[in-house]
């Protein structure tokens, strides 16, 4: 089985925020709900200061302090690695919220749920169809599965995520720089860990010993 | 701009400047919102009346008080109970927290409050409820109860003001504290004034241990990490300053001080009794309020 992953190389980011809106898109996220965000802050001073560009989204922790937070067994990480919701079983307490040092999960209640994109002005036809084509459950904590429904049909498939599109998390396959690497971390010859081990790949705050599955390299 | 626009703007860019903008988002130190803010002020209550139920049912036991502890068992499984549920986006299934005892600090004490309910209650039905064994088991499911809201959040790693060593002995005093001026205030209502007066000597020493632990909680924290020091700050400072300085300044340390010292020696009066308790529940929601609301999350990058 294998235990995917993501290298985000910040070097070659841009910044044109293509993954954050592919992801809207790909799971009909309504206004102010992010799975997939960039990061963009400044370190040292002028005339040495430097931009830092992170894209960030859930890192899909093996040692998830959302998993062991959550009181109920909603959150759970699949054996693929993947860290998901079990909506049917989340009591919508929020303690995954809570916990996760990344912030990667959102609260989906009513007023979330009300948001219109044209304020005012009703629910476009394309919001619409998506609360039908990808509904999530009212008082319950939602975040990004890794496109699990791509990776899942893509291997049925007989397709390789990470090389075959639509096997792929739509954040990887807009990415115009190719900033974005999916792939099986516990394959030594794959091509994320090939990156990762020449590239020196970092995890975002490791001090707090969640293992991050999304590496960043530059 | 109409009102569905307006609100969205306003959740995106507070027009108090309290806010934190959404390209400082995670750069910047980042507040926790999700159990203070909005729905989550009914964890913050939940938390306080589960904290002063289980408080008044310990200090009870002590005095073997048979309506010390049903007045504490009702304050912690209807008043704190209740809240919890409507805090709950999915009520229906809250009786799934059950689950995970085994990593989940909620879960443990969804256990933790229902082993309280049903003990709790076969020791006020049973006419012989106070012997020793009872008493000693009850008395650890009670700490257990005070110290579960600060556990709850204790554990979150992320949140290093939570994360202090002094949040716990700091929720166990507070419990204690509480309950004891509850208790006190029950036995001056049944006219018993020298239980009252003898009780004078115990309000002292948890009074001194609680404004110990309140000073080292802040000390320590600001002396933990930069982020730690933000959330201090954020009491000392802003939106915030006057719920630090009336609500932990003059109700939780400076009033009960000075009923305190009218009082000492064991010289009570109901009436004083009575308002230090009013300020001293004041005080102990404004610190658990204060703790919650400041706490902030390190950067990302």
């Amino acid at each position: 089985m294998p235990r995917w992953g993501m290298v985000i190389d910040v070097k070659r980011c841009i910044a044109c925020w293509g993954c954050t809106i592919a992801c809207k898109e790909e799971h009909f996220l309504p206004p102010g709900v992010f799975f997939n965000r960039v990061l963009i802050g400044e370190t040292g001073k002028f005339p040495t200061s430097s931009k830092l560009i992170y894209p960030v989204l859930c890192n899909h922790c093996e040692d998830a302090a959302c998993v062991e937070a959550c009181p109920t067994g909603a959150t759970y990480v699949r054996e693929d690695g993947i860290v998901a919701v079990d909506d049917t079983k989340c009591v919508g307490c929020r303690a995954c919220m809570v916990a996760c040092p990344y912030q990667q999960r959102t609260y989906y209640d009513e007023k979330t749920k009300n948001r219109e994109f044209f304020p005012g002005q009703g629910k476009t036809e394309m919001e619409t169809i998506g609360e039908k084509l990808y509904p999530f459950k009212l008082g319950t904590v939602i975040k990004c599965n890794f496109c699990s429904e791509r990776v899942d049909e893509g291997m049925k498939k007989g397709l390789t995520p990470g090389k075959d599109e639509d096997a792929t998390p739509a954040c990887v396959n807009i990415c115009p720089v190719g900033a974005r690497v999916f792939g099986d971390l516990d394959d030594p010859n794959s091509e994320i860990n090939r990156l990762i081990m020449e590239k020196k790949g970092k995890q975002l705050r490791k001090e707090f010993g969640t293992e991050p599955a999304v590496y960043y390299i530059d | 701009m109409n009102d569905n626009h307006q609100n969205l703007v306003e959740t995106m860019f507070p027009s108090d400047g309290s806010g934190i903008k959404p390209y400082e988002w995670m750069i910047s130190p980042t507040r926790q919102r999700q159990w203070i803010d909005e729905k989550g002020i009914f964890l913050w209550l939940a938390f306080f009346f589960s904290e002063i139920g289980a408080g008044l049912y310990f200090m009870s036991l002590f005095y073997s008080f048979r309506p010390g502890i049903v007045i504490g068992w009702l304050i912690t499984l209807v008043l704190g109970g209740i809240i919890h549920v409507l805090y709950l986006g999915n009520p229906k299934r809250a009786w799934r927290m059950l689950m995970k005892p085994n990593t989940s600090e909620l879960s443990r004490g969804m256990w933790i409050i229902g082993v309280f309910a049903v003990l709790g209650f076969l020791q006020i039905i049973t006419p012989g409820g106070f012997n020793m064994v009872f008493n000693f088991i009850m008395g650890i499911l009670c700490l257990l109860i005070i110290s579960h809201g600060f556990a709850t959040m204790n554990v979150v790693r992320a949140l290093p003001a939570w994360s202090s060593t002094v949040v716990l002995p700091l929720s166990i005093i507070s419990g204690i504290w509480v309950g004891h001026q509850l208790l006190q205030l029950l036995f001056a209502m049944s006219g018993n004034a020298t239980v009252v007066s003898g009780m004078e000597v115990w309000a002292a020493t948890f009074f001194l241990i609680y404004i110990l632990c309140i000073g080292l909680y802040a000390w320590g924290t600001w002396h933990m990490s930069d982020v730690a020091k933000i959330s201090v700050k954020k009491m000392l400072e802003g939106d915030l300053k006057r719920a630090t300085y009336e609500g932990v300044g003059v109700l939780a340390v400076l009033l009960p001080l000075i009923f305190t010292l009218i009082m000492w020696g064991g010289s009570t009066n109901g009436f004083l009794v009575f308002l230090r308790l009013a300020s001293v529940l004041a005080g102990d929601l404004a610190i658990r309020y204060l703790i919650m609301k400041t706490a902030v999350y390190n950067p990302l990058i």
